[in-house]
């Protein structure tokens, strides 16, 4: 490489490069929202059974 | 979970903004390197991301001594929040240092110091989630993560010193490189602009990442908290 007169043609490397930075970025933000998603159906079942009468639970 | 507070929403707003234009700079503004070619565009976010990777796990060991000193368990929501990012933007800093290196040292992997330390560092991280969620119980689980997130951030300095200290193939971006140091080069101004601006916006961008991740773990701590007293 030290050599050559014209950079290196490295393009597909550098797409790769942000395939990566941005994929992960997007997938972490994706996770974030579906685990919130899933703990506000959590939370909501469970506030559902800790309002009812003990002994009961919901057949639903 | 509180309606989301409209602070945390213009941060969003500004981080997209600042990535964008953050990411039009990598791509317009900064100069194609002369030898490497764009695969050096790369180097902006690749050091911005291990930025990152770093701050969180230093954050995460601020927390873990908070958390001993108070036994305030927002300090362990604190602290996996960040141990969390720090993973994720770590990780993008090994594989693009690992695209990066393909052409410019000709392999994917060398057993370098720098790549070496990074690795183990993540590694290190990710046995605190593994080992994390097999304890139940939630103080101890917290103190775990405290004494953990303390000793492990060790391996964050050696990391950075590593292309310091030992005999390296990998350059140093701040400082001066080691003779054998292969694909160094000297920025331009607007190199060096674009640079400081990505370690400025992967900054932005962790803050915002850290307050949702700390209002989700709020979140399941209370889930956590109504789903022993249901079981109970």
């Amino acid at each position: 490489m030290l050599y050559q007169e014209m950079p290196a043609l490295t393009t597909n490397y550098m797409l790769a490069g942000f395939i990566v930075i941005f994929g992960v970025i997007l997938l972490y933000i994706v996770s974030l929202l579906v685990r919130q998603k899933n703990l506000r159906q959590d939370l909501e079942v469970l506030s559902e059974e800790e309002s009812q009468p003990h002994g009961q639970t919901n057949q639903s | 979970m509180e309606s989301k507070p409209r602070l945390l929403t213009v941060l969003d707003f500004v981080t997209a903004f600042f990535m964008l234009l953050a990411t039009a700079m990598v791509f317009f503004y900064a100069p194609m390197e002369a030898v490497m070619g764009n695969v050096q565009r790369v180097f902006y976010f690749h050091v911005a991301a291990g930025w990152v990777g770093m701050l969180g796990f230093l954050v995460a060991a601020i927390a873990g001594i908070a958390y001993l000193r108070t036994q305030k368990r927002k300090w362990d929501i604190v602290g996996l929040a960040s141990v969390e990012i720090g993973m994720a933007f770590a990780f993008i800093n090994v594989v693009t240092g690992a695209i990066w290196a393909r052409p410019i040292w000709n392999t994917w992997w060398t057993w370098d110091p720098r790549l070496t330390t990074a690795t183990i560092m993540l590694l290190i991280y990710a046995a605190y989630l593994m080992l994390r969620s097999g304890i139940d119980d939630p103080n101890r689980r917290a103190r775990f993560g405290a004494v953990y997130a303390i000793i492990g951030f060790l391996s964050v300095p050696l990391t950075f010193f590593s292309a310091r200290l030992f005999r390296t193939i990998h350059p140093v971006v701040i400082g001066t490189n080691q003779p054998g140091a292969e694909g160094a080069f000297d920025m331009t101004p607007k190199m060096l602009q674009t640079f400081l601006f990505s370690l400025f916006v992967f900054s932005f961008l962790y803050a915002d990442l850290l307050w949702h991740r700390i209002r989700l773990g709020e979140l399941a701590d209370r889930v956590e908290q109504l789903k022993l007293k249901v079981m109970g």
